[in-house]
Formats: C-alpha cells, structure tokens, sequence
C-alpha cells in the first residue's frame, strides 16, 4: 500500500511543479528505403515513417493520461539521411527533405531529426549533399531537424568539415533571414554524437541502434529548482552536499517516471525501448530554467565565478540519481545550458555577466555545448568555425558529448535581441571577441588527430 | 483465511492514543491461550484504533474477551468489539481489476467524501485504502482504489473531474505506478488490460 506522503509529494511534482516528460523520440532506421528513383525513394519513406508513427502522438496522451503525466513533445528521429542521399544531388536532398516534413506533419509530430551526416574522418558523397543542402532544407522545411558530427575521440576533428560548417552556417542565416536566422537552430554540429538522443535538434537513429526503438527525454530544471527551494526553506544548515543529494533524489524520481513512460509507449507501439535521457532541459517558461538553479545554488550572478563548479555538481548528481533508478540511462544526460531556450541565462548574457567562454568553459562539465546562443550576422565563417573547434576540443578530449547551436543573426551586432519564438525563446546576441584572429589556424585545415587517452591531466 | 488456532475473532479496540494500548490487548488475548493473526492499527487526530484477527485452540464466548480487554485498559476506557470471524476471504473483485489513486483538493464542505464515494460504488470500484484531512479550509481526500479494468479510464477521468468542478475541487485519477516509480525502489507491477 502507497503512503499519504509519498501520494503527495508526487501530487506536488506533478501539478504544483510541473513535471512532465518532455520528450518521447521514436527512433525509425530508414535505411531500407534507398532507391534509384528519387520518387520512389520518398514514397517508401513516406510509407515507413505513417506506418509506423501514425499512432504514436494518440498513445502518447493515452499513456500519459493514465499516469496524470504530460508528455510534452512527440517526435521522430530518422537513421542519417545522408545513406539515402549517396548517388542523388541537392535537389533530392530538398525532396527527402519535404517528404520527412509532411510525413512528420501527418503523424502530428512537431520535429524530425536525423537529416544527418557523420564526417569526423571525412565526407562521402552522401555527406556532402546532405550538407550543402542544409540551407534550403532549413528555409524550407518547418520540422525536419539536421545535425553533423565533425569530431569525434577516435577521429579526433575534421577542421575541413569545421571550415565548411563556419560557411554553411552563415549560408543557412541568410537563408532565414527573415526570422533571425531560424534556420540555424534546427542544426547542431557535434562531438561524438550519441546514436541514442532523444533532444531536438541533434536526435538520429544511430549505428547499431534497432530498426525502430522509443527513446524517452525527461527535464524537470523546474521540479529540481523548487526541491532546492524547499528544502533550503526548511532553514537547516546545508552544505553543498546535502544540496547534490536533493538533486540526485530528484533525479532519480523524475527518470523513473520517464522509463515508466517509456516502457508503455512502447509496448504499446509494439517497438524496443531504448533509453531515458535524463537531462534538464529548460524551457522558456518562468521557473524552467537552469540558471535558476545555479542562482539557488548561491552564484548570483550567472557567469561570476563558481558558475562552472555549481554546474558540474548540478551535472553529477543528476547522472547518479538518473543511473541508480533506470539501467537504460543514455543520450546526452546532462544539464543542458542553451542560452535562448533558458530564460535566466539570456538574462544574464544581456546584463553581461554571461560571456561566450565562460559559457564554453561551463560546456566542459555539462551537457551538452555552446547552444542556441545568437552571434553576430558578420562573424568571419573563419571565426564561427574556430568557435565549433574549440567546443569539439572539449568534446574530444574529454571523451564526451559535445555541441554547437550556433546562430549568426543576419544584420544583428551584439546586444541586439533576437526571438525565435515558442520553446526557442529569444536571447540577446552575444559578443564574439577577437572576430577573425584565428583564420589563419582554421584554413590550414585536415584533421586534429585524436587525443592520447591516457596521462589523462 | 489460515489462522493458527480453529477459532477465529474480529476483535476491534478504539481508545485515545497513549503508550501500552497494544501491550494491554496482546496481553489480555495471550492470557485467554489466544494468538494474534494479524493486525493493524491506525491513530487519527489522537484517537486510537486497533483491529486484530485472533484464533484460540477452543471456543470462546466473544464476551470474554471483551471484558478481559476493558480490564487491561482499566482507567482508558476501551471501547472494544469482537466477532467470531466467519469462514470468508472477504471481498474479492469478479473481473481483474488495476490500482488507481484519486487525489481530490479543494475548500472543505459537508458531502464530498459521499459525492465520490457514491459514485465510485455505482462504478463497482473498491476503495481499499482511504485518507482525508481538513487544513484550515482546505480538504484533502485521497482514495486508493481498484478499478475493473473494462472501464475506460479517461471517461471516469472526465466524470471525476466535472464533479470536482461542481464541488470546487481538483481531482486526479492516476495509476498506482506513477506514485511507486516516483518514491518506492521497486519495480512497477504490469498494468493490467489495456489502457
């Protein structure tokens, strides 16, 4: 029998801190689906995709009604488009593109990640399209979602395929100019992308994943913000300690309820289940916010000193009470810092508190990289690119997940506010120091070798 | 129900709560050549109440044992009740039926544990644990209940909570697993049926 107090500090959770599943991902390889005729190509993925994902976003608020959980967003992640593109050209590639985008639409799902190319030993012919379509594909399209992987701890970093992002970036902000250059949020480019990830915009069917598999992102900065709160209000004497041991206790209930989820969608779509990503995603919503918690954790002002200690504690005990309450923990899990989606974080980069590499340097100790931060439109292609390769450093030496959300605001200089709207929120735009004093680094070009693994200091 | 003995008792004990209840009632059955079966005790609002399957190896007049637990309890006045225990497993549901909790919040007034109950009752669904508490104005009621599982879940979602409204009350219906996965180490029971 459940006791009083355990109904109703999950009543608590649930309805007074919202927590919910943010994310339920339904991974789908399409490899299948490579033809000749790119006609025939886009029927069968078109055909794959409904006959699979047509009833996932009704199963998901069945599912979630029962538990009196909401799940959030219903998504779908394709293996890397780049496998069906080998052979065919850019305007295959705007074909595949507009087909995902429509199949997406009619199974109600609101983004389709996988529109991938993984280059961080070097670029096929496959890549290569998936690539240089990226602007149109961006501009296009409203759901389908693109990442590239240039780096990775085996490979070490393609710098060719840096320089070609730093470009592709500015080509795909032009291409959206209208909307601040949108179009650049729906990229990520990593290091050591995992094959599992569940987030928007960097989720893929990866290699030696089954054919179809749900993986689940749970969140809640809100529901671990407000434990914080409360148990500081109970006016003991805490140390940070005790303060990681909250975190790591909510963690643990709110993966839980994420595997619960996860395991009955899909049951019931008749597929694996993969993992729980138990990352803390923020939302643009009040009180949903990473910087939040580091400001509870005492760092007034986020960015000051200690932001990059209180986040890596915020990041470890999240993974330890995530690993104890599900064996199937995967993707990215980590807190995630993106800087327009997290209310108190755009703040902070406004009032200049939060710079670029103080938030690179909090990007070594947490999930997941320099995200949906807004630079200047005329940023050198050579400077963004020395940016991306200074995040995939971090990545690769230290054997993690790394990413860039880069946005070069066309028209815009620093301190201008851009807004992307709904859960992309709007930041203002960041300094980029020192624009084009490493051109000359980033056109030597070829591949950073990996890193030794060992002698780790 | 197996009992050690082959004659068995209902016996139901309500005092104000204080130390030596339980000592004063195993007492009292321990020295009738009684064991107890099972028991369990609950306080509410510093009143006392203890109900206990005994058996004992020859018949017994309930009478008797009633009066050896007043005469444990001298002074405190237990008010006690006892049965012979009939040969029943109590309820048991016709069909399979799965665990929901209904949690209900909202501004105290006269009727609302007999709005819910009564409609849980036309429904044949089984409460087999209760809880409610008044706040200040608020009250609180949360009903732990098993439900057939050929109803649907969102219909009685959806009549619960327009009987809320009327009441001036949130209420949720929700599965059990939900409030294990969140506080116990346990794994989940399977649901059962479909949804």
């Amino acid at each position: 029998m459940l006791r009083t107090d355990e109904i109703l500090s999950t009543i608590q959770m649930l309805h007074a801190e919202h927590l919910d599943v943010r994310s339920v991902t339904l991974a789908l390889n399409v490899e299948d689906c490579v033809a000749p005729s790119v006609d025939h190509l886009c029927r069968k993925l078109r055909q794959k995709i409904v006959s699979r994902a047509s009833r996932l976003v009704e199963i998901c608020q069945r599912v979630g009604a029962k538990y009196g959980i909401p799940v959030i967003n219903k998504r779908l992640a394709i293996s890397p488009a780049a496998a069906l593109l080998a052979g065919h050209g850019r305007s295959a590639a705007l074909a595949v593109a507009k087909t995902l985008d429509d199949a997406a639409a009619e199974c109600g799902v609101d983004f389709v990640g996988g529109f991938t190319a993984l280059v961080h030993k070097g670029i096929t012919a496959g890549d290569e399209v998936v690539i240089q379509s990226l602007p149109d594909v961006l501009a296009q399209t409203q759901r389908v979602c693109a990442s590239v992987n240039v780096a990775s701890r085996r490979a070490g970093i393609n710098m060719d395929a840096v320089h070609q992002m730093g470009h592709v970036l500015l080509r795909i902000a032009q291409a959206t100019a209208d909307r601040g250059g949108f179009g650049c949020a729906k990229l990520v480019i990593f290091a050591n992308i995992p094959e599992d990830n569940p987030f928007m915009a960097g989720a893929h069917c990866g290699a030696g994943e089954p054919e179809a598999a749900v993986n689940i992102g749970v969140s809640g900065p809100g529901v671990v913000g407000s434990a914080l709160k409360r148990r500081l209000a109970l006016g003991d004497k805490l140390t940070l300690g005790d303060l990681a041991e909250e975190i790591k206790i909510t963690s643990f209930r709110v993966t839980r309820v994420g595997e619960l989820i996860g395991r009955e969608v899909a049951k019931e779509l008749g597929v694996a289940f993969g993992i729980v990503d138990l990352s803390l995603a923020p939302t643009p919503m009040v009180g949903d916010s990473v910087g939040e918690i580091l400001r509870t954790l005492g760092i007034e002002r986020i960015g000051a000193p200690g932001s990059t200690a209180a986040i890596a504690m915020l990041n470890d005990a999240v993974k330890k009470g995530g690993l104890f309450a599900s064996s199937s923990v995967g993707g990215l899990s980590g807190a995630f810092i993106p800087v327009s989606e997290d209310a108190a974080l755009a703040e902070a980069v406004g009032q200049g508190h939060l710079v670029l590499e103080k938030l690179e340097a909090m990007t070594s100790v947490c999930s997941v990289g320099l995200d949906m931060i807004a630079i200047p439109g005329d940023t050198p292609p050579e400077t963004i690119a020395a940016i991306i390769a200074d995040e995939m450093a971090i990545g690769v030496v230290n054997d993690k997940t790394t990413a860039c959300r880069l946005i070069p605001v066309p028209g815009a200089k620093a301190g201008d506010i851009v807004n992307f709207g709904g859960l992309f929120g709007s930041t203002p735009v960041i300094e980029v120091r020192n624009p084009g004093a490493s051109s000359a680094f980033v056109r030597f070009g070829g591949r950073i070798p990996a890193p030794v693994h060992s002698l780790k200091n | 129900m197996k009992t050690r003995y082959p004659h068995t008792y209902v016996l139901n004990v309500m005092s104000d709560d204080h130390p030596g209840i339980v000592a004063a009632v195993s007492q009292s059955v321990e020295s009738l050549g009684g064991n107890i079966d099972a028991c369990s005790q609950t306080v509410l609002r510093g009143y006392f109440t203890l109900i206990m399957i005994v058996s004992t190896p020859e018949p017994l007049e309930p009478q008797q044992l009633i009066d050896r637990v007043r005469a444990a309890g001298g002074a405190s006045a237990y008010q006690v009740m006892v049965r012979t225990a009939m040969p029943s497993e109590g309820y048991a549901p016709g069909e399979p039926c799965d665990r929901f909790v209904i949690t209900a919040f909202g501004k105290d007034q006269p009727g609302i544990v007999r709005r819910f109950s009564h409609y849980l009752a036309g429904k044949d669904i089984n409460i087999v644990d209760l809880y409610g508490d008044r706040s200040g104005e608020e009250f609180v009621l949360i009903g732990q209940v098993e439900i057939p599982t050929h109803w649907d879940i969102r219909m009685l979602q959806a009549d619960l909570e327009e009987m809320g409204k009327e009441l001036g009350f949130t209420v949720k219906l929700q599965h059990e697993n939900i409030f294990v996965a969140t506080n116990q180490l346990r794994l989940t029971r399977a649901p059962q049926g479909s949804l």
